[in-house]
C-alpha cells in the first residue's frame, strides 16, 4: 500500500490534486481512493487530503498517519503544522517552494522534490491554484505513476468539472512543474512544531457548551481565540498603502472582510498583516489606486 | 458498463439518474450538497429527465417528494443531519401512505456539539418512522444500493420508502473506483414505478384522513408486517442484481471469515472496511475472527443473526451513536435479538463527532471481545478513543 498525505490551505486544490492523483493510478491499473479532512471551510484554513494507492481493493478507510509521501502545497504549513510527523523512513516530499530542496527545512532529511507551483499556477491558469502544478512535480520524483497518465487524469477530472479549456490550462502548469522541478535531499534541522491543542478528559470538560475568555494548557479558548491564530500566512499577496494617493473615502475599510485595516483618528488607514489573506477586496474597490498588491507574503 | 473515479455523493447522484428519478425536490446541507448539486447538472444537461424543486427547507423537500409520489412519479431527495431532524414530522407519513420514496441520509452528527463530521444520531432516532434504512460500506454500494433500493421499495409487496445512509466525508468525499451499469441494464432492472394508488382528480380517493382509535392499531401493525415481509424481498432483489451485475452484497447482512469464527465483530458503515483488515490480520495470528457487516437497521435482521452467530463464543457490537441508556442503538437491538444468546455481547462506541475510527482502535474492539470469550470478565460499553477513565 502506498499513501500520500496532501497539506495545503483551503482554495489551493490539496483535494483535487489527491482526487486526480487517485484517478491516475486507477488509470495505470491500480486500485485507489483520495478523501480530504476537513476542519472548519475557509479559504486559506489548513487543510489535508489523503490518497491511497495498492494493487489490491482498499477496504482500509481511516486517515492515513504514516505516510510515504507527502505533498506540501504550501511552505509556510511548515512554521504552523507538524507537517512531516509520521512519514515513514525512505518516504519522499513533493513541496511548493521557490528554494532548491537543499534549502527547504523539512524537519526530517528525505529525498525532495521542489517547484515553485505558485509561480507556474499564476503563468498558466492566472490563479494561485497550485494543484495541478504540483502533481508535476509528483511525477518528477516519483516513478509509481507516470506523467502522463496525470496529465490524463487532470484532463478527466478538471475537464469535466470546469471545461476542456480548464483542462488543458491545468495539464499544462503540472507539464511545466515536471519540467522545472528540481530533486534533492530537503534538511531535517528545524523541529517540528508542537500542535497547540487544548485535549482535556470527558471530566476536565466544563458542562454546556459555553467556554470563557481563558487560557487552557497554553491554548485561548472562547472568545478572543483569534489572538494565537495569525492568518496572515495565508496570503499569497500583500496590500500595499500609497498614502500620499488616499483620498479618505473609507471605502477599503469598509470592504474589507477580515475587518483588518484600521481606520485612523485622521480617516487614513492602517493594515493588520497579522491577519491580512491578501483577498486584494481594499485595492478592487479603491477609486484611486492608492492600494497595490504585492506578490508574496510582506508588510510596510 | 463505464467506469469512473468518483465520491460516493457522485455515485448516488449517478444512481439517481440510472434510476430515472423523476421528482427530486432538495434543500443543500453539508455533506450531502454535491449529491443534489450533480443531479441539477443532470437534469440541466438533458442527462435526467426529472423536476428539480430548489424547495425552501428539508421539511418542504420531504412534503414535496410525497406529494410526487403520491402523484405516482418516482421521487427523490437527499439531506444530513439537522435537515433529517428538520424533515422528522413528515417522514411519518412516507411509510403509512405506502410511497416508496428514495432518500440518502448522509451521516452527520446533530447538534448540539455542533459539527459537520460523521455520527450516526441523525438517522437511528429515525428507524422509528417505519423508513427502510440501510448503512452503506463504499462508492459501488452506494450506487447499487440506490438502484436496489427503489426496486425494494417499490415491490408490490413492500411498498415503503426507503433511507439509504452513508458516512459523511468518511464515505461522501471519498473517490473511488465505481462501474457504473447500463441504462438498459437499470431499465430492465427497475420497471417503471407503479404505485399502489394516485392521487388523480378523474378518479378520486381520500388519502391520509384522521385515523380514530378503531383503524390506528390496525394500520400500525399491517406497516409493521410490511416491514417484516421486506426482508424475503431485500435478499430476493440482492440475488437477482448480483445476476445482472455480477455485485452481491447479502441482503440484510454480510459476513467476512465468518466461517468457523470464535469471535466477531458487528460494525456498519465504512468502519466495517477497517474492521475486515483487523479481521485479515487477527486470522494471519491464528485467530479465528470474523466480521458482520449490519446492512439494514430496518428491517433489522433478528433472526439472521441469530443465525449466524450460533457458533461463536464472543461478539461485539460497534455503535457510532448513542441512546443514552448505556449503550448505542445497534447494540440495543442486537442484544435484544440474541435474547438466548450463551456467549457474552460487548458494545464498542466510537468515531462520535467525525472522530476518527483507525485500525488500532478497531483492534481494541476484538481485543476486548476476545478476552471476553475467554470468560475474563469484561465491561459491557466499552468507548474507545475516549479521553479519561470511564466509570
Amino acid at each position: 500500500m502506498y499513501e500520500v498525505r496532501f497539506h495545503g490551505r483551503g482554495g489551493q486544490g490539496a483535494v483535487m490534486a489527491a482526487q486526480a492523483l487517485a484517478e491516475a493510478a486507477v488509470l495505470e491499473g491500480y486500485y485507489a481512493q483520495a478523501f480530504p479532512y476537513f476542519g472548519a471551510e475557509r479559504r486559506g484554513a489548513p487543510v489535508r487530503a489523503f490518497a491511497r494507492i495498492d494493487e489490491d481493493k482498499i477496504s482500509i478507510k481511516s486517515q492515513i498517519y504514516e505516510p510515504d509521501m507527502l505533498v506540501i502545497l504550501d511552505e509556510s504549513l511548515l512554521d504552523i503544522e507538524p507537517v512531516a510527523e509520521g512519514l515513514r523512513s525512505g518516504g519522499k516530499v513533493v513541496i511548493n517552494s521557490t528554494k532548491t530542496p537543499e534549502k527547504v527545512d523539512l524537519g526530517v532529511e528525505v529525498d525532495c522534490a521542489s517547484v515553485d507551483a505558485t509561480s507556474i499556477a499564476l503563468e498558466t491558469i492566472k490563479a494561485p491554484i497550485v494543484n495541478t502544478s504540483i502533481l508535476g512535480a509528483f511525477a518528477k520524483i516519483e516513478d509509481i505513476i507516470p506523467l502522463e497518465s496525470i496529465l490524463n487524469a487532470i484532463m478527466n477530472r478538471f475537464g469535466e468539472k470546469l471545461g476542456h479549456q480548464a483542462g488543458v490550462m491545468n495539464s499544462e502548469a503540472a507539464r511545466l512543474a515536471y519540467e522545472r522541478t528540481v530533486v534533492g535531499r530537503c534538511r531535517g534541522t528545524r523541529k517540528l512544531v508542537e500542535r497547540m491543542q487544548w485535549l482535556p478528559t470527558w471530566d476536565e470538560l466544563p458542562p454546556g457548551t459555553a467556554l470563557p475568555a481563558k487560557t487552557i494548557d497554553g491554548v485561548d479558548v472562547g472568545p478572543g481565540s483569534a489572538w494565537q491564530n495569525f492568518t496572515g500566512t495565508w496570503r499569497t499577496s500583500s496590500p500595499r498603502y500609497l498614502k500620499e494617493k488616499c483620498i479618505r473615502c473609507l471605502r477599503c475599510w469598509f470592504s474589507c472582510p477580515e475587518g483588518c485595516i484600521d481606520r485612523l483618528d485622521d480617516d487614513y488607514e492602517k493594515w493588520d498583516y497579522r491577519y491580512c489573506k491578501g483577498c486584494g477586496i481594499c485595492a478592487d474597490v479603491c477609486p484611486v489606486q492608492a492600494i497595490e498588491m504585492i506578490r508574496g507574503v510582506h508588510e510596510w | 458498463m463505464v467506469m469512473k473515479v468518483m465520491s460516493a455523493d457522485h455515485s448516488v447522484a449517478h444512481g439517481v439518474r440510472l434510476a430515472r428519478a423523476e421528482v427530486i425536490p432538495a434543500f443543500p446541507i453539508t455533506p450531502q450538497t454535491l449529491i443534489v448539486e450533480l443531479l441539477s447538472e443532470f437534469i440541466n444537461d438533458g442527462e435526467l429527465d426529472a423536476d428539480f424543486m430548489p424547495v425552501e427547507s428539508e421539511h418542504s423537500a420531504m412534503s414535496a417528494a410525497i406529494g410526487a409520489s403520491a402523484g405516482g412519479v418516482r421521487a427523490f431527495t437527499a439531506t444530513s443531519s439537522q435537515g433529517l431532524a428538520l424533515m422528522h414530522e413528515m417522514l411519518y407519513a412516507a411509510p403509512h401512505n405506502r410511497l416508496p420514496i428514495v432518500m440518502a441520509n448522509v451521516n452527520r452528527s446533530l447538534g448540539a456539539a455542533s459539527g459537520i463530521w460523521l455520527e450516526y444520531n441523525d438517522s437511528m432516532p429515525e428507524r422509528e418512522s417505519g423508513w427502510l434504512q440501510v448503512y452503506i460500506e463504499d462508492n459501488q454500494e452506494a450506487l447499487d444500493m440506490i438502484i436496489q433500493a427503489y426496486r425494494i421499495g417499490e415491490d408490490g409487496g413492500v411498498m415503503l420508502p426507503v433511507m439509504v445512509c452513508l458516512d459523511g466525508f468518511v464515505l461522501s468525499h471519498t473517490v473511488e473506483k465505481v462501474d457504473l451499469p447500463d441504462q438498459e441494464i437499470v431499465d430492465r432492472f427497475l420497471p417503471k414505478f407503479s404505485p399502489l394508488d394516485v392521487l388523480d382528480s378523474e378518479a378520486p380517493k381520500t388519502f391520509n384522513a384522521i385515523t380514530p382509535p378503531d383503524y390506528a392499531m390496525e394500520m400500525r401493525y399491517r406497516l409493521e408486517r410490511a416491514i417484516e415481509d421486506s426482508k424475503t424481498v431485500i435478499g430476493r432483489v440482492d440475488s437477482e442484481y448480483g445476476e445482472v451485475t455480477g455485485r452481491r452484497y447479502g441482503g440484510l447482512l454480510d459476513t467476512y471469515r465468518m466461517e468457523g469464527a470464535e469471535i466477531a465483530l458487528m460494525t456498519l458503515g465504512t468502519a466495517t472496511s477497517t474492521a475486515k483488515v483487523v479481521a485479515d490480520r487477527l486470522n494471519e495470528m491464528g485467530k479465528k475472527a470474523g466480521v458482520i457487516k449490519l446492512r439494514f437497521m430496518r428491517p433489522f435482521p433478528g433472526r439472521e443473526l441469530a443465525e449466524i452467530t450460533k457458533e461463536l463464543k464472543g461478539l461485539g457490537v460497534f455503535d457510532r451513536s448513542l441512546s443514552f441508556n448505556g449503550f448505542g442503538p445497534v447494540f440495543t437491538e442486537t442484544r435484544n435479538a440474541l435474547n438466548s444468546a450463551q456467549f457474552p455481547i460487548t458494545n464498542h462506541i466510537a468515531g462520535l463527532g467525525g472522530r476518527d475510527v483507525t485500525f488500532e482502535e478497531v483492534k481494541s474492539m476484538f481485543d476486548i471481545v476476545e478476552r471476553s470469550a475467554r470468560g475474563e470478565s469484561y465491561r459491557e460499553c466499552n468507548w474507545h478513543g475516549l479521553r479519561g477513565v470511564m466509570v
